[in-house]
């Protein structure tokens, strides 16, 4: 609409305080604040072994006010252990996969000709491959660490971030002030590093807080099959794993972590939901 | 008024919209009652409020807009306390909509016909195949040629004027008492935009259609509407019948449009161009500085199933000379190869065949440092307002960018050559800080200037660098380019589309068609006496072309600022 052109705007819009983004703040501080703050507990300890206080359950003991795992390990110091892991994972991993792809994105968009076609048909082709199968069988064929599992979660999935940074690249390189940057006598880089990036990773980064639920979900998986985080480091998938076989007798092993990953799954999504839907800043039409 | 019974009558209208930054009034205290079958015009630069008067009128205004004050009354039905299920049905059935760019409202993964069809259907009128043959008779009524093929094939199979009619076609699909034309023709060239008007202008009257005629463009609406309505800011500042408006006005805002828009009768902003080669004792080399001889530029043909296309020639056999200090025009449609001619010079595509001299020196092939010296000295302004800055930087930040790339100087005297710049094209210095958004259109323009000259180049090229201005910042901003080239010694290559404006500014002109320079002389020759159809079609296609008072404007205001 032409007609609002000269209305005063505000500088920044921040994240309006809708429903949805409220119940995405109460979800992610809950987690954020197990990981965060678990481990200032005096009574923190999620190594310990105890068999005869094993499957103690929640508000029983003090001492274990979660209860205690099959070992009788202290199940609120695992928890926030587990959350943490998968947090500092799906970080971990989606930061790889946002750097890569907005590297690949950017070059392959910018350059274009054989280097994109190249670029492109990887991503392509890494796309039509599942990404949950093609970790399997990586992480059979490597064998399983911590390390291993950031390293191949981030390689698989920068395809999306490559190929978003690539389209908006392709509308970008057409608009005036970059033509006028060139004609400047700006070299790729300056264009690449000045003005495509800065106005590519808002974009991204909303992406990313998508993915990153996403991530926590395969890690999750990948730990509950024994391939992703190694005991005794725990892992909330692998919580759930060493749970089931109690999901008759003991539930509670299986909710507790069951419902962190559905805290931060939801929050994420619920977040980057509220992201996406905020006003877009003017630029052009 | 004319007629008894008013089809549309508004009385005191008010819209407000909420921002963040508390209520903001878009429009105030508009009056209008439109007859059966008779044309108003709305007049008004961006932000007049124009538009958003017409998304009300169709209860299409944005989520935090809403009717403040006054009634819409359309066939005795106050459309602005009607419920979203009662404008439905008047939407498209009894008030159709012709918006503005017919490149983003059609479908580009739908075909034309079923658009159409859709529009009648949606109104339970026909559906089916009987909904098609109606819009392939409406296709052919707005004269598309072959309408049966046309209706099968999708948007970007047709071009910018037939899109236009494709929405004409929609607009007046379920033949609606009033159509709303909003900006019809803006994005079309001045010959496609005559003869999509007259076509609107019969069908309309043959239906018995009014029309509201929402423009930019003074001149047009006197020659297409009954009566007119100029808006300022939210205010309607005049009503009348268009022509009085246009002769007699009587709202000092009405004065300065009609001063302001550039027609065959505006003053020159520069003086006659220095005489003749013959004539000028100086060499060659002191008064020409750059030159195109004989190009050529090729595209390949698109790849097709069976190999290539042949190619395409969108400059052909170009030859142009452009003195020092001053300004040629190189003016023609979209699609005659005016555009490519100024990326060539700026050598953002490279010529096929040819020769680009600049100062002396072929430029054609320059590359690494040679080429980085060169565009030092040409520089581009482009036609976009708002693609042509970073949204992300500052107002400063762009225009010191050039400099930077150069590594001329440090910080601090690049601040003081960015606050020249901006001296230079009457901006405050307290734009330095803001972002492109804060800006309108026609700051963002001077901006972009002060970002090509700060350079100190000596050829700025100018591809349709005024046509995206509202008439009175149009104004503006040629005055101000016609000051630089006095002050600079700056020459200009101007590619535009508007003759009138061409008239007012170039020294040279060549009129280009499909590639080729048909028609080259001073601006007067070619304005008085064309030598070629093409170049007379031009000039009759102009809105007000025919001859008629000059407006009883006072002394031409000063217009410094945007």
């Amino acid at each position: 609409m032409t007609a609002l052109a000269d209305a005063p705007r505000p500088r920044r819009l921040r994240l309006r305080p809708t429903f949805t983004v409220a119940v995405a703040a109460i979800m992610l501080a809950a987690v954020f604040a197990l990981a965060i703050l678990g481990p200032l507990w005096p009574g923190f300890d999620p190594d310990t072994q105890n068999l005869f206080g094993a499957k103690i359950p929640p508000i029983q003991d003090w001492a274990h006010p979660f209860g205690t795992d099959p070992l009788g390990r202290d199940l609120f110091s695992r928890l926030a252990w587990a959350s943490g892991v998968s947090i500092l994972i799906a970080l971990a991993a989606v930061a790889i996969s946002a750097c890569l792809g907005l590297a690949l994105g950017l070059v392959a968009g910018w350059r274009g000709g054989w280097l994109d076609g190249l670029l492109m048909g990887v991503g392509n082709t890494q796309l039509a491959i599942p990404v949950v199968l093609l970790l399997i069988v990586l992480v059979a064929a490597l064998g399983a660490s911590t390390v291993l599992l950031v390293v191949l979660l981030g390689l698989t999935n920068w395809v999306a971030y490559g190929r978003l940074t690539r389209s908006l690249v392709l509308t970008l390189r057409e608009q005036e002030f970059i033509v006028a940057a060139k004609t400047a006598g700006a070299s790729d880089a300056w264009i690449i590093l000045r003005h495509l990036l800065p106005n590519a990773v808002p974009k991204v980064l909303i992406l990313a807080a998508f993915d990153t639920g996403v991530i926590v979900t395969i890690e999750s998986s990948l730990s509950f099959l024994g391939l992703g985080v190694q005991p005794p480091v725990p892992s909330l998938g692998l919580m759930i794993a060493e749970g089931q076989r109690y999901l008759q007798t003991d539930p509670f092993l299986t909710v507790f972590p069951a419902l962190a990953i559905f805290c931060l799954i939801g929050g994420i999504q619920f977040a980057g939901q509220g992201l996406a839907a905020r006003p877009p800043s003017r630029g052009g039409r | 008024m004319s007629a008894p019974t008013p089809l549309l009558s508004i009385r005191d209208l008010a819209i407000e919209f909420a921002t963040p930054a508390g209520p903001v009034t878009a429009v105030r205290g508009v009056d209008l009652d439109l007859a059966p079958g008779r044309t108003v015009a709305v007049v008004g630069e961006s932000g007049s409020g124009k538009s958003t008067m017409a998304a009300a009128i169709n209860g299409l205004l944005a989520a935090n807009g809403r009717i403040a004050r006054g009634s819409i009354l359309f066939e005795g039905r106050d459309l602005a306390q009607a419920t979203p299920a009662e404008l439905r049905a008047v939407r498209g059935r009894g008030i159709g909509l012709v918006p503005q760019d017919p490149m983003s409202n059609l479908n580009p993964i739908q075909r034309v016909g079923r658009q159409i069809a859709e529009a009648l259907s949606v109104h339970g009128l026909m559906r089916g195949a009987a909904a098609w043959s109606r819009a392939v008779e409406l296709l052919d009524m707005v004269g598309i040629p072959d309408p049966g093929r046309r209706a099968k094939q999708y948007p970007h199979e047709l071009s910018g004027g037939m899109r236009q009619r494709v929405l004409i076609a929609m607009g007046l699909a379920c033949r609606p008492r009033l159509l709303i034309a909003d900006e019809p023709t803006s994005a079309l060239d001045v010959t496609v935009q005559k003869v999509i008007l007259d076509e609107m202008a019969a069908l309309t009257a043959e239906m018995g259609t009014a029309v509201i005629l929402i423009t930019h463009d003074l001149a047009l609406a006197a020659e297409r509407a009954d009566e007119a309505l100029v808006m300022f800011r939210g205010d309607m500042v005049e009503r009348g019948r268009a022509a009085e408006v246009m002769r007699s006005p009587r709202a000092e805002y009405t004065r300065r449009l009609i001063a302001a828009a550039p027609t065959l009768a505006s003053r020159r902003l520069v003086g006659d161009a220095v005489p003749a080669a013959a004539a000028d004792p100086r060499p060659r080399r002191d008064r020409v500085l750059a030159e195109l001889v004989g190009v050529r530029k090729e595209y390949p043909g698109r790849r097709s199933l069976f190999g290539r296309e042949p190619a395409f020639a969108a400059v052909e056999d170009m030859t142009l000379e452009i003195p020092r200090g001053e300004t040629v025009a190189v003016v023609g449609e979209s699609g005659s190869g005016k555009s490519t001619t100024a990326k060539l010079l700026l050598r953002i595509e490279d010529a096929t065949a040819g020769d680009i001299v600049f100062d002396g020196r072929a430029v054609t092939r320059l590359k690494g440092r040679a080429l980085f010296d060169f565009r030092r000295r040409v520089q581009p302004v482009f036609q976009n307002p708002y693609g042509s800055l970073d949204a992300r930087w500052t107002v400063g930040a762009s225009i010191e960018e050039p400099l930077r790339i150069h590594g001329l100087g440090d910080a601090v005297s690049r601040r003081t050559k960015v606050l020249d710049a901006l001296d230079a094209v009457a901006l405050p210095r307290e734009m330095l800080k803001r972002l492109p958004a804060e800006l309108s259109g026609g700051q963002r323009q001077r901006v972009a200037i002060a970002r090509a000259l700060v350079l100190e180049p000596e050829l700025v090229v100018l591809d349709e660098a005024v046509s995206a201005l509202d008439v009175i910042v149009q104004a503006q901003v040629l005055e101000l380019l016609a000051d630089l080239q006095a002050r600079l010694g700056l020459s200009y290559l101007f590619i535009s589309h508007d003759l009138a404006v061409v008239r007012q500014i170039a020294h040279h002109v060549h009129v280009m068609r499909r590639g080729r320079v048909v028609e080259s002389g001073a601006p007067e020759k070619i304005f008085t006496s064309p030598e070629t159809d093409y170049a007379r079609e031009l000039i009759a296609a102009i809105p007000g072309a025919a001859p008629r008072a000059a407006p009883p404007a006072p002394e031409q205001p000063a217009l410094r600022r945007a």
